[in-house]
């Protein structure tokens, strides 16, 4: 089988993948306790009014009436033609609410994505090279340093240490200047402690799998050879070692990273106040907004799944060892 | 027959003054101990069995009898000793004793223990990092039992941990000595005190059978599954590994922290509910480790050795493919225990757990506010969680070292 038919089977899968989680939460959403109709129903008995007729106005205000399958169709064809629903805390469509929020969320993320990236890989590679060195027990320690601090509290060790005890850094986030000078020194400033927070986090895989992979290659025979030519380290580095080990990496990167990312940016928004993604979807949660609950949680999710595809796809066409035929 | 070859080389040699001992070898096959193990339930069994049936007693009592009061209620000395057991409680039993009992073979098998240990020792920092769990499970599990749990005492606000000292005017009310307007800790409350004055030292305490309830008993749940799941999909193969894996992959790809949340906010609030949560929806991971170990343990000769004679597949499983696989099942689940401990509390800081748990993420939230004064209300139990997380990180990577000789070690 080629390349083209193991393409189209992985994205029918992302598909599959896709309709299984919208189905799921479409059966979660129908079977959990709704904290808003319970509300609605107390107000109305509480002024007199049948409980049971409150019950259905709100029912039919929310299109929740009709057969189980009408709804489920509808509620299918709305997520996937882009109708996220009514944001009944923000006043405003779902789909609106997430992309106001969502370049407050990559303002932070890419840096610290480029950054752990490039960094974890260079580190990784050191450490491979340098195997049981001071450095390389010092990188391990960083590793579990960063897979075991919660991120949160960093962020909250960070603000202290920097923010309200030396005054280097804003402690409260400025939104409107991210939103009106993205590329200034001022903005650049208050980016540094989420950037760096975040980074922390993502660093850790990556530079352990980097290590780890690299580690196979750092005593291979073609590694031999090309040193007993006389190529130089960095050649030997670059050429020899960076490029079987990018194959895998990348792959194993991109599913790895996202999770971290995705878990650490919100926890990060709450506590440095950016009002990107995280923080809609905690305000959300808190005024029992199921809708934009749903949504922002839905956006993770199928960044999830999108990269998986990315990942799969990256496997078939960077690694020419991979049977098409398996799965 | 086997009994038959029993007598070897030195067994009743009758020109040898003194009795010889049996020399402990590794030939040295206790046949009488393995025809006992076919037909008479082993003394662990019997113990096991008794165990659960206590358990299952004391909890038909608290359902039943003792509904809405205390569970047990003991008047030592003078003071009254009460413990109203919650369902998480019981939960937490339960998975202390399948632990429990998960190590008798350990105890039995010295030899293999020892070897263990011996390659576990070298790791300088897990050693270090068991003593500190072993002291955080017994504060957890057996420490609350004899402290008070944290109460409200607004006058005791914001006092400083002992050995430091605040501004004065900083604490509700100093309790300690004052010097130079500053006011410092005192011992009855050695880590400081909230806003609302309940103590710090006690609150970590609570908050350690928390972590320890949510990471011990949400892991057994999801390594019990993983294993079901993993190792039929091993052994069965064909369209039930292709439906049990296709349907991990779909859970694996919902991040994991986003489906806790979402499922906390529909259906969450009590510790009950989280602990079921991760347990039943965060084993896809271990899933994959347990069928691509248990996939190599298939093509093993001594579980062709058991199919030809005669065993039934699900005995085989449970007897050949699941102790051999155990090594990974271990370090797999050790190296979740931090994940659901680190989820937990950031649950608990974003306020979707239970308010009222003295769980270390909500101390951590209610600390967040009061940074520029009293900045050891959410330092102390971010410190106490870091090095829960961090040491059961540690434990878990030597584990690996030690028990795993095939995976890898640098994932």
């Amino acid at each position: 089988m080629g390349l083209k038919w193991y393409t189209a089977r992985r994205v029918a899968w992302a598909g599959v993948v896709a309709f299984v989680i919208l189905t799921v939460t479409f059966v979660l959403l129908e079977y959990a306790p709704d904290a808003q109709l319970a509300r609605v129903q107390f107000r109305a008995a509480a002024s007199g009014r049948s409980a049971e007729a409150a019950a259905e106005a709100y029912a039919r205000r929310r299109g929740l009436q009709g057969p189980l399958w009408e709804r489920y169709l509808d509620y299918l064809g709305n997520l996937v033609s882009g109708d996220w629903g009514w944001s009944d805390s923000r006043s405003q469509p779902v789909v609106t609410a997430i992309l106001t929020a969502l370049p407050y969320s990559l303002l932070y993320t890419v840096p610290a994505v480029l950054l752990s990236t490039v960094l974890g890989i260079g580190i990784g590679l050191y450490s491979a090279f340098n195997q049981y060195t001071k450095t390389d027990y010092a990188a391990t320690f960083v590793a579990f340093f960063g897979v075991s601090i919660p991120n949160f509290w960093f962020g909250i060790v960070l603000l202290l240490i920097f923010a309200v005890h030396l005054g280097w850094v804003p402690v409260l986030f400025d939104s409107e200047l991210a939103r009106t000078r993205p590329l200034s020194l001022a903005n650049a400033r208050q980016l540094v402690l989420p950037v760096f927070v975040l980074a922390t986090s993502a660093i850790a895989s990556t530079m352990r799998y980097a290590r780890a992979e690299a580690l196979e290659y750092v005593r291979a025979a073609f590694v031999k050879t090309a040193r007993a030519k006389g190529a130089s380290d960095w050649r030997i580095i670059t050429r020899h070692v960076l490029r079987p080990t990018l194959v895998p990496l990348s792959t194993i990167l991109v599913g790895d990273l996202l999770g971290v990312i995705l878990s650490a940016s919100y926890l990060v928004e709450v506590v440095f106040g950016i009002p990107g993604l995280g923080r809609l979807s905690l305000d959300a949660i808190r005024r029992q907004d199921t809708a934009l609950v749903l949504g922002t949680t839905l956006v993770p999710v199928f960044v999830a799944v999108v990269g998986n595809l990315l990942q799969d796809l990256a496997y078939g066409w960077l690694d020419p060892r991979i049977d098409y035929g398996d799965r | 027959m086997p009994g038959d070859d029993r007598t070897g080389p030195d067994g009743d040699d009758a020109t040898d003054s003194t009795p010889v001992r049996p020399r402990e070898r590794f030939e040295d096959v206790d046949w009488d101990a393995i025809d006992a193990d076919g037909h008479r339930v082993s003394a662990t069994q019997l113990a096991a069995l008794a165990a659960g049936v206590l358990y299952a007693l004391a909890l038909a009592y608290d359902v039943l009898l003792a509904a809405g009061d205390p569970t047990v209620e003991v008047v030592v000395a003078g003071s009254t000793f009460l413990w109203d057991a919650t369902g998480v409680d019981w939960l937490f039993v339960a998975t202390l004793l399948v632990l429990g009992f998960a190590a008798v073979p350990l105890a039995r098998n010295r030899r293999l223990t020892a070897y263990y240990w011996q390659r576990f020792r070298r790791h300088r920092l897990a050693v270090l990092s068991l003593v500190y769990l072993l002291v955080i499970f017994l504060l957890g599990t057996v420490g609350t039992l004899f402290i008070d749990p944290p109460t409200l005492h607004v006058a005791a606000g914001y006092q400083p941990p002992v050995f430091l000292s605040v501004d004065a005017s900083i604490p509700t009310q100093c309790l300690g000595p004052v010097v130079d307007g500053q006011c410092r800790g005192t011992w009855r409350y050695p880590l400081g005190t909230t806003g609302s004055g309940k103590g710090l030292l006690a609150l970590a305490i609570f908050g350690m059978r928390v972590s320890l309830q949510v990471g011990l008993i949400a892991t057994l749940i999801s390594v019990t599954v993983a294993t079901a799941v993993g190792a039929t999909a091993a052994y069965a193969g064909g369209w039930v590994d292709e439906a049990l894996m296709r349907y991990v992959d779909v859970q694996q790809t919902f991040p994991t922290f986003f489906l806790f949340l979402f499922l906390a906010y529909l259906y969450g609030g009590s510790l009950f509910v989280l602990i079921v949560i991760f347990g039943l929806t965060g084993w896809g991971g271990i899933a994959r480790i347990v069928r691509s170990e248990a996939l190599q343990r298939r093509e093993e000769t001594y579980v062709q050795a058991a199919q030809s004679a005669g065993a039934s597949g699900a005995s085989v499983v449970w007897r050949h493919i699941v102790p051999n696989v155990s090594n990974s099942i271990v370090t797999a689940a050790t190296l979740n225990v931090p994940v659901l401990i680190l989820s937990e509390a950031a649950l608990s800081f974003i306020g979707l757990g239970d308010v009222m748990l003295p769980s270390w993420g909500q101390t951590i939230a209610a600390g967040r506010g009061d940074l520029a004064t009293a900045w050891w209300v959410s330092t102390v139990p971010g410190l106490f969680l870091f090095a829960t997380i961090l040491a059961f990180n540690f434990l878990g990577d030597a584990l690996r070292d030690a028990l795993d000789p095939r995976q890898e070690v640098g994932r």
